[in-house]
């Protein structure tokens, strides 16, 4: 096939579509995002104001209205909420309560007439039929790319991506739903003379209905699956507990994370069967009105002191700054430092963590202020070179750091020129969009290791440290892609391997990087961009008290307390 | 005027209906047009008058095409040629507004699995007609309350379908049609889902229905006794034509052609009818056990005068008349030493042979196998069985 046509360019051609519509429909892609964004920050800042304690006593009362007669969902919706709260993922829940009904509804919006519409027309269904396919069978992740080109990072993308992601089974079970209507109910309305419309809503949706309840249950289990994916590019919630989780190996905050998307999902699958009741059931239960108006009156209770909360805590707004960041041990190092030190100052700091990748494109469209990430001029040139016109680059903010493929001492190899069999001839890597794995790339090449069957296997940079240490334990040969600053230095005995063609660059440096425009806009953020500096000891000994189990934020606070001169330089 | 004038109405379902249409002309059958074009022959060249206020009956196998017919006349499936002219107006050629004003003012529907809504109550499913129509509440509910007490339902009305049994959802069903007041009552196999004790009560209460109404009714069946109990006029089809139209007494006296005669069992049953076929079912009494007040309390209950005795295996032993139990009840005789002979004959008998036997015999015939009673035979059953038989051969 490829001698005949050669390779067809699909992918070239996928990005000519998705930067046409992006330079295309930039206006409206912008108007979504903005307003997208207000709508959900919002909603999101409703949600956290109304006091966590009340909130769970508010769900405990409807769950207890709702299945009087099953204390267990009560007691596990009153249990599980008040193990979120105390785990301190309480906003984090919120973020990814808004999502996943954002999501959900537009999903309703869209799916339900959608499916109505299929049933109807059959050309409708032909069409629409294998499109759903394609949506539901391709992974979640490829949705992400074109969602970070038009909507940028943050929310928006995610529920761009959650509603592509979640849409199918709302709108298959409507089209299923309205078709299995009996065929002699379809004739009795018609003999009676009913218009479509009057068919549709007094016959085909009443009898459709726990069929499109059904798949509306999915279609929200979906969106909220899709959080934790949607994460990678900047949502807000849970997911990116659990995706940080997974960056760093931490089993117990990925658990923990975890156990609260479980118990979030478990509620809210429950609540919404407990929407589907069939008639019969209504007659022995009698409706009781009571039921609606107490549920409606705690709703209504709840807003209401979200409201006044929100009121009263929207204060002048600060100085802000969108930092992004990748979530390596290094980068997460430094930017909560720079986070925590520029909120002490009275600045607004919101903290992103992205893939690498996203995090370049993120700043170069303006979509995000500032990173403090950018490894140079080796590690991150493949980036560097393809956005350097549409970012301002401040230089660096730490200077030292080294990268290259690193073994344990106990190994005999000392240069990658001489590795013949070491460690299965495999290089244990990281995130595959990181520079680093670029260049681990290259060097593959460069000594003639590729030819020989080398395989670098990318997994994550805490995947990596958990095979490192694994291996050391065991004494194991190991090879994997190493940085410095890092705490693995500090805790094990490792060595560099030599780099005779210097394919990993000499010593780098960690750069700040902003969009375009920030001196113009926040001048006074960008001074203090600039001024940013600390050295390679001061990154590794808050490194250090991460991994040694302290939280980001007290080890950054710990830093900045011992250091006060060189915090207030930055601010001068 | 006939009220309902069907001219050359056709139906041909699938795609080539043309090549189709043109076979049905040259008389090839159904089967073989399948065959041939994929195109399936639902209703071809009816012709039928209705007149107002008759309950017409449509009759015929599964297959004949009845049930398409009567979803021809109010257009629920769309003839291929052909007209419809209700009180002159041409149903085929009526656009959707006022096609759909004929479906909720002229006619109704009702249906072989009663098509009620699961997710309304009885009322709501009684005043969906009038609903549709904008009618307002509480007119609508009052018409529909009015409807349910015509067919003994009012109490159910806040009640779910799936709450009734199949002969109360048949009458919603016809409640729901007559609620709307239409001048033709369509009723698809109506009776067919019900049992037959129902399915007889049911038909008296359309007869009660129309002797009060007037509505003209097309009521499509498979059962000829069905068609013979409440049509004015029945049209027998086969393969989707029409084979005879009339009377129920033209179409048993007259069959049009070989089909019809098959259709209503043209054989000669004096030859083939056995004792069996006409024996009914004995009311006996355990001379062993019951005593004379026990067996004239079950005459009573019973409305006989005689009863077959048997012993402990159900084996024949006479007869016991009331006469005979009076006596034993008076002298304080056990009923076995009262009890009278009565003729018997074996189940294969043929009713040919019967006929003399019974005719001088006081009592019933008692149907015996190996000593054992089967069943009993009385002078009704035969003279019916004959009557039928007779009643074809005067051909």
């Amino acid at each position: 096939m490829g001698e005949l046509v050669g390779k067809l360019p699909v992918a070239q051609w996928v990005e000519d579509i998705v930067d046409w519509l992006t330079t295309n429909l930039s206006g409206m892609f912008n108007f979504i995002q903005t307003v997208g964004n207000k709508l959900m920050d919002g909603m999101t800042a409703g949600l956290t104001a109304i006091p966590a304690w009340m909130f769970i006593i508010g769900l405990t009362v409807l769950a207890l209205i709702f299945s009087s007669k099953k204390l267990g969902f009560v007691f596990f919706t009153f249990i599980g909420l008040l193990f979120i709260w105390n785990q301190n993922l309480w906003a984090d829940l919120m973020s990814t309560l808004t999502l996943v009904l954002v999501s959900s509804i537009i999903s309703i919006v869209i799916g339900v007439p959608l499916g109505i519409w299929m049933s109807k027309k059959e050309y409708v269904a032909r069409v629409v039929q294998p499109i759903l396919d394609f949506m539901q069978t391709m992974p979640g992740f490829v949705y992400l790319i074109p969602a970070v080109a038009f909507f940028g990072i943050g929310v928006v993308p995610g529920v761009f991506a959650s509603v592509i992601f979640a849409l199918p089974p709302t709108v298959r079970m409507t089209n299923l739903g309205i078709r299995q209507v009996p065929n002699d109910l379809v004739e009795a309305a018609d003999s009676f003379g009913s218009t479509p419309k009057q068919k549709l809503f007094k016959l085909e949706l009443p009898l459709a209905t726990s069929t499109i309840l059904a798949g509306i249950n999915q279609t929200i289990m979906l969106a909220l699956s899709m959080v934790v994916i949607a994460s990678m590019i900047g949502a807000p919630g849970l997911g990116r507990g659990v995706l940080s989780a997974v960056q760093n190996a931490d089993v117990g905050k990925g658990f923990v994370n975890g156990l609260a998307l479980v118990v979030l999902a478990i509620i809210i699958d429950r609540f919404t069967q407990k929407l589907n009741v069939s008639p019969e059931d209504k007659v022995q239960n009698g409706s009781k009105p009571w039921r609606k108006w107490a549920a409606l009156g705690i709703f209504f209770v709840m807003i209401g002191t979200g409201f006044a909360n929100s009121f009263v805590a929207s204060g002048a707004k600060a100085k802000t700054l969108d930092l992004v960041y990748v979530q390596w041990d290094s980068e997460v190092a430094s930017s909560n430092v720079l986070a925590v030190a520029m909120r002490q100052h009275g600045y607004k700091v919101n903290l992103t963590p992205l893939d690498n990748s996203i995090m370049w494109q993120s700043v170069a469209n303006g979509q995000a202020d500032a990173s403090v990430s950018a490894w140079l001029p080796t590690t991150h040139s493949a980036q560097y070179n393809k956005y350097k016109d549409q970012i301002d680059l401040l230089g660096p903010n730490l200077k030292g750091a080294t990268t290259g493929l690193v073994v344990p001492k106990y190994m005999k190899v000392n240069s990658i020129a001489d590795l013949t069999t070491e460690a299965n001839k495999n290089i244990t890597g990281i995130e595959p969009g990181a520079g680093e794995m670029k260049a681990a790339t290259k060097a593959l090449t460069a000594y003639g290791l590729k030819s020989q069957g080398w395989q670098l296997t990318p997994a994550s940079s805490g995947a990596m440290t958990v095979a490192l240490g694994k291996a050391i334990k065991a004494h194991q040969d190991i090879i994997v892609t190493g940085w410095q600053p890092h705490w693995m230095f500090q805790k094990y005995d490792l060595k560099y391997l030599k780099d005779p063609k210097h394919v990993f660059g000499e010593a780098e440096t960690i750069n700040t990087f902003t969009r375009k425009d920030l001196k113009q806009d926040k001048p006074k953020v960008y001074k203090v961009l600039k001024n940013f500096k600390w050295t390679k000891a001061d990154m590794e000994k808050v490194m250090l008290d991460v991994s040694n189990g302290k939280s980001v934020e007290s080890a950054a606070k710990d830093w900045i307390s011992k250091h006060p001169k060189q915090v207030d330089a930055w601010f001068k | 005027m006939a009220k309902v004038e069907i001219q050359h109405l056709t139906k041909i379902f699938g795609k080539r209906t043309k090549a189709a249409l043109q076979l049905v002309h040259e008389q090839v059958p159904k089967t073989d047009i399948l065959k041939k074009t994929g195109a399936t022959v639902g209703v071809y060249d009816v012709n039928l008058s209705i007149e107002a206020g008759e309950i017409f009956v449509i009759m015929g196998l599964s297959g004949s095409g009845k049930s398409t017919l009567i979803r021809l006349l109010n257009r629920l499936i769309e003839p291929t040629s052909g007209s419809v002219l209700i009180d002159d107006q041409d149903v085929s050629k009526l656009n959707k507004e006022d096609l759909l004003e004929v479906r909720r003012k002229k006619m109704s529907m009702v249906f072989q699995s009663f098509g009620l809504f699961p997710q309304r109550t009885i009322l709501e499913n009684t005043e969906y007609g009038l609903e549709i129509q904008g009618v307002k509440p509480e007119i609508r509910r009052k018409k529909a309350e009015k409807a349910l007490e015509n067919a003994n339902l009012l109490a159910f009305k806040d009640q779910y379908p799936s709450q009734l049994s199949g002969g109360m959802q048949q009458r919603v069903g016809l409640a729901r049609a007559l609620a709307n007041d239409p001048e033709i009552l369509l009723m698809d196999e109506a009776f067919s889902a019900l049992d037959p004790l129902i399915r007889r009560d049911m038909q008296d209460e359309l007869l009660d229905l129309q002797t009060k109404f007037q509505k003209t009714i097309i009521f499509i069946s498979h059962d000829l006794n069905e068609a013979l109990r409440i049509g004015d006029r029945i049209a027998i089809m086969k393969d989707g034509q029409i084979q005879q139209v009339g009377t129920g007494e033209e179409i048993l006296t007259h069959p049009a052609n070989d089909y019809v005669r098959a259709f209503i069992e043209d054989v000669d049953r004096s030859k083939v009818l056995t004792a069996e076929n006409i024996m009914i079912p004995p009311i006996y009494t355990n001379i062993e056990v019951d005593g004379p007040n026990v067996a004239l309390k079950k005459m009573r209950t019973e409305e006989v005068s005689g009863l077959v005795a048997v012993d402990r295996g159900r084996n024949f032993r006479g007869f016991v008349t009331s006469e005979d139990a009076l006596r034993a009840r008076k002298e304080g005789l056990p009923l076995s030493e009262v009890a009278t002979q009565m003729p018997t004959v074996p189940k294969d008998m043929l009713v040919a042979d019967i006929m003399p036997l019974i005719y001088d015999a006081p009592t019933p015939l008692a149907v015996v196998e190996q000593g054992r009673l089967l069943g009993v035979i009385i002078r009704g059953r035969v003279l019916e069985a004959l009557a039928e038989s007779a009643e074809t051969e005067e051909k």
